[in-house]
């Protein structure tokens, strides 16, 4: 499911048999909503061009964003967008808030998560993604960036990590990390498991060979190893288990 | 201690028994207070301990992977609290042994797998 729209604005029947979003009445949302979004370094236009349709185009720093207005509208479609005027406004404040992160903002906001490296969902690797609202945006370094700066970014995203606020729950020998408005974040906290043991403990558990189960975008089960395979072999859902001091190894994606 | 598998893979199968939240409230209190009377056999000690995990574990995986149990709850119409307890053969036999199971509850884990 495309989630670049905020998936919760359309109903089940409606991505079913989706209502066919207008060019037209995505213009005239466009016209209105766009100019209020843009800030100092974001731009956001309309370009009418001959022939080929209007494109929307969003410039940030080094990144940019080309898309026919045609196209758009055929994509919110798909994804069962509302078609009204507060529907296929909330999509398309959602759809720039998924733009592509800069790399300045990534080296001043980034913050390290764990996220799926496959399509299987059968590995998990770091990356840095940059928070927007209930929105976290992943950061995708260009292929010519200078290796160091990208070492830099991911450095500085990995101690910002540590000090994002996690809920604990401790259901009997499990402990839950989870965030309150945005799930990728619950893996944040790994970048310092040694705290997380510290913080366990603190709530009356004691798991020093702490073996950490994380399916990224959902909370993060940490249990003794037996605890852990129960929980994670039981279930037919995707996940990662792994000891924790192999958490510092795992690729960067 | 624990019959626990601990090198990752199960070494044993587990049976899902859909339990309400008050059935599982019950479980917990009877096999409690079965621990605390003392009157189990240690390797029954060792099965009902493992329940008792179960049932944390259950509540656990329930929050971390929430969709696959709402699914069969919504086909069958069983409420939102109805969770699956995943056990092994042992230990549903060492909960079947206690004198002070309530007729309900075995019902519940004897006679089959639905609430």
């Amino acid at each position: 499911m495309d989630t670049r729209f905020g998936g919760s604005s359309a109903g089940l029947l409606q991505r079913l048999r989706p209502t066919r979003i207008g060019v037209a009445d995505l213009r005239e949302v466009a016209d209105g909503l766009l100019p209020s979004l843009a800030t100092t370094r974001l731009r956001l236009d309309i370009v009418q061009r001959t022939g080929t349709g209007s494109v929307v185009v969003l410039e940030e720093d080094e990144r940019t964003v080309r898309v026919h207005l045609s196209d758009l509208a055929e994509q919110m479609t798909s994804a069962g967008v509302r078609p009204t005027a507060d529907g296929i406004a909330e999509a398309l404040a959602s759809w720039v808030a998924h733009r592509p992160v800069t790399d300045a903002a990534a080296r001043t906001a980034g913050i390290a998560v764990l996220d799926w490296r496959d399509a299987a969902h059968t590995t998990v690797g770091w990356r840095v993604v940059v928070r927007r609202g209930h929105v976290a945006v992943p950061w995708t370094p260009v292929r010519t960036a200078d290796g160091r700066d990208v070492a830099r970014t991911r450095a500085a995203a990995s101690a910002r990590a540590g000090d994002v606020p996690l809920d604990l729950r401790a259901e009997g020998p499990v402990a839950l990390w989870s965030h309150p408005a945005v799930p990728v974040l619950a893996t944040s906290a790994l970048v310092a498991p040694e705290r997380m043991i510290d913080r366990i403990r603190a709530t009356g558990l004691s798991m020093p060979d702490m073996q950490v189960v994380i399916t990224p975008h959902r909370p993060v089960a940490c249990a003794d190893p037996g605890i852990a395979a129960r929980l994670a072999g039981e279930s037919t859902e995707a996940s990662v288990s792994l000891p924790w001091p192999r958490l510092a190894a795992l690729p960067w994606n | 201690m624990s019959a626990l598998p601990s090198d990752g893979h199960s070494a044993q199968i587990l049976v899902p028994h859909w339990l309400a939240e008050d059935d599982r409230a019950l479980l917990a209190t009877v096999v409690r207070q079965a621990l605390a009377g003392g009157e189990v056999h240690p390797v029954g000690v060792i099965h009902l301990e493992d329940v008792l995990t179960e049932l944390h574990v259950a509540a656990a995986r329930d929050a971390v992977w929430p969709t696959s149990a709402a699914r069969v709850r919504k086909a069958t119409g069983w409420d939102d609290d109805v969770l699956p307890v995943r056990l092994s053969a042992a230990e549903l036999a060492s909960l079947l042994s206690l004198t002070g199971l309530p007729e309900e509850l075995s019902a519940l884990l004897g006679g089959g797998t639905t609430p």
